[in-house]
């Protein structure tokens, strides 16, 4: 009985070859990132190379482009191909800085729906079990937040207020791969922002647990409070998944918006290659290609969620 | 002297008057059944009684607490006082003994160990204990109301609330969940039952309380309301309960 729209992008993803596909992706993330982050320099694969030598490839491209030339009409479907190789070839240099924007991209989003989380569960609390002031409270901060754009969010935060020179105090901050200080603003403006739409999710889902819970709760002794916290949260949070996974495929995406107020996260990588390259369509199509890849994880990742906290008669799939 | 008294209470919904001066009392391990139509006040009287819901005036006693005061703690209070549901109120989210042990921990503070034993004995006691690890959904509407009712003995509550607890049932589960009262009954539990469950009225109560738009009409042991009423409104519900079979 979710009351969010059923969001599994995973129904049908989660196949064997696209698993096999993601499981590639991420392993190469992964080695990439440890080379490029924790090896010394020394012993490490040079972190601006692609480990795959881009000639070999170009190479293909070209003979398939010839052999395509020399066949005429029929060789279009070769032509496809050699177009294909010719696109791997030009983006295999870029790869390194993409992968290093994939990694703030992804701790800018898991930061910012964990953090989030943390308000959003308080602000929803005290939307359904508050008074009147706190429920006034908790329902002001999530129209102001979702009232407003995010971008203007970001930039009320990063231009607006003196939160970049405090930030920059706090010893480490831009220090070795320690992100700088407007990495830092975009994981408070995240977490704000992301904080109001979860906490409407996780109401919307606390709404929908029986009051028959609550009073049960309290009639065995427990307070208010407790009932809560053991009764209540454990059933609507359960509910709430849906929307949450909902809030992660946008925050991947909505994340883009850091790039704006200069954090080097992905789509900023894709940009300002392009501009340097002018092979936009390829570098945005590469940069698309990314975030299609996490987006998709992010959806069978929830739905694994899901299934794992599935209890009979509450959440999971195989509800009505 | 008496465990329970209940004394000119009074309560209202907004302008609806619900309770109208009721006063009754229970001795310890006195069964007692509430009977009476559909918004007579039954519910919100044992509502009353474990402060789920707030009287207007009047005055209810558990042993020497006085139950309607402000300053009572009415966390303590549950305690003593436990309650079945009509819809069961099973906490969904957690099995047969996690409804259990979930009061047994955060409310009696007994550590993992204790409470999950404490629990076993209790799903024993209303003949679930090979139920333990299933959750309410994967039971039938009977184990679930046994499960209610074990969740309350748990607490060691000195009085047990019934708000109707067979009528969410089909009829062919309403006799094991009257059997596990009639049980308890037996071995002493002081229970205030609101039910039209005429069999168990008979078998274990030991006062019926006929209650109608918020007062009591009538009050006496089940062979005197039943066979001899005094009043004609108490005659004539019972005659039509007795008519729609054992509801």
């Amino acid at each position: 009985m979710s009351t969010v729209e059923d969001v599994s992008v995973a129904d049908g993803v989660d196949t064997p070859w696209a698993l096999l596909a993601l499981a590639a992706f991420w392993g190469w993330l992964a080695v990439r990132w440890g080379n490029d982050f924790l090896l010394p320099e020394s012993v490490a694969f040079p972190s601006d190379q692609p480990f795959v030598p881009v000639a070999p490839v170009a190479g293909a491209a070209d003979s398939l482009g010839s052999v395509a030339g020399s066949l005429g009409p029929v060789g279009a479907p070769i032509d496809v191909l050699a177009g294909l190789f010719g696109f791997v070839a030009g983006s295999l240099p870029h790869l390194p800085a993409l992968a290093r924007g994939a990694w703030l991209t992804i701790v800018l989003t898991v930061a910012g729906i964990a953090l989030g989380f943390v308000l959003a569960v308080p602000l929803s609390v005290a939307r359904v079990y508050g008074g009147r002031g706190l429920r006034w409270l908790s329902l002001s901060y999530t129209e102001l937040i979702r009232g407003t754009p995010l971008l203007a969010q970001l930039f009320v935060l990063y231009f607006g207020l003196p939160l970049t020179q405090v930030i920059r105090e706090v010893p480490g901050v831009g220090v070795g791969f320690v992100p700088a200080q407007a990495f830092w603003v975009a994981v408070i403006a995240f977490t704000l922002n992301s904080a109001a739409y979860q906490a409407e999710y996780i109401r919307s889902a606390l709404s929908s647990v029986d009051a028959g819970q609550l009073t049960a709760a309290r009639a065995v002794g427990l307070s208010r409070i407790e009932g809560i916290r053991y009764v209540v949260l454990p059933q609507g949070l359960r509910y709430a998944i849906p929307g949450w996974s909902n809030e992660l495929v946008y925050l991947i995406k909505y994340s883009s918006l850091a790039a704006f107020i200069t954090v080097r996260e992905l789509f900023f990588r894709a940009d300002a290659i392009a501009n340097d390259t002018f092979r936009y369509t390829e570098l945005f199509l590469l940069a698309a290609l990314f975030y299609l890849a996490l987006v998709i994880s992010a959806s069978v990742f929830m739905n694994w969620v899901e299934e794992r906290t599935a209890i009979p008669g509450i959440g999971g799939r195989q509800r009505a | 002297m008496s465990l329970l008294t209940v004394d000119d209470v009074y309560q209202s919904y907004g302008d609806e008057q619900v309770l109208k001066g009721v006063s009754f009392g229970m001795d310890r391990g006195d069964v007692d059944v509430l009977m009476g139509p559909s918004g007579s006040g039954k519910s919100t009287m044992l509502r009353c009684i474990n402060r789920l819901t707030e009287v207007d005036s009047g005055d209810i006693r558990l042993n020497d607490t006085l139950v309607t005061a402000p300053d009572t703690d009415v966390n303590d209070l549950r305690q003593q006082v436990g309650m079945v549901f009509q819809d069961f109120n099973l906490f969904a989210h957690l099995t047969a003994l996690g409804n259990i042990t979930l009061g047994l921990k955060r409310v009696r503070g007994l550590d993992r160990d204790r409470a999950r034993e404490q629990a076993i004995d209790h799903l024993e006691q209303v003949g679930l204990a090979d139920q333990a690890d299933a959750y309410p959904a994967e039971l039938s509407g009977g184990q679930q109301q046994r499960v209610g009712i074990a969740r309350a003995l748990a607490m060691e509550p000195k009085l047990l609330l019934f708000d109707e607890p067979t009528s969410a049932l089909d009829p062919e589960l309403v006799g094991e969940v009257v059997t596990v009262m009639e049980e308890l009954a037996a071995g002493g539990m002081t229970m205030l039952v609101v039910s039209h469950e005429m069999g168990f009225a008979r078998s274990a109560a030991d006062d019926i309380h006929f209650l109608d738009e918020g007062r009591v009409v009538e009050s006496g042991p089940p062979e005197q309301l039943f066979e001899q009423p005094e009043q004609d409104r108490t005659a004539s519900f019972l005659s039509g309960l007795q008519s729609n079979g054992d509801r």
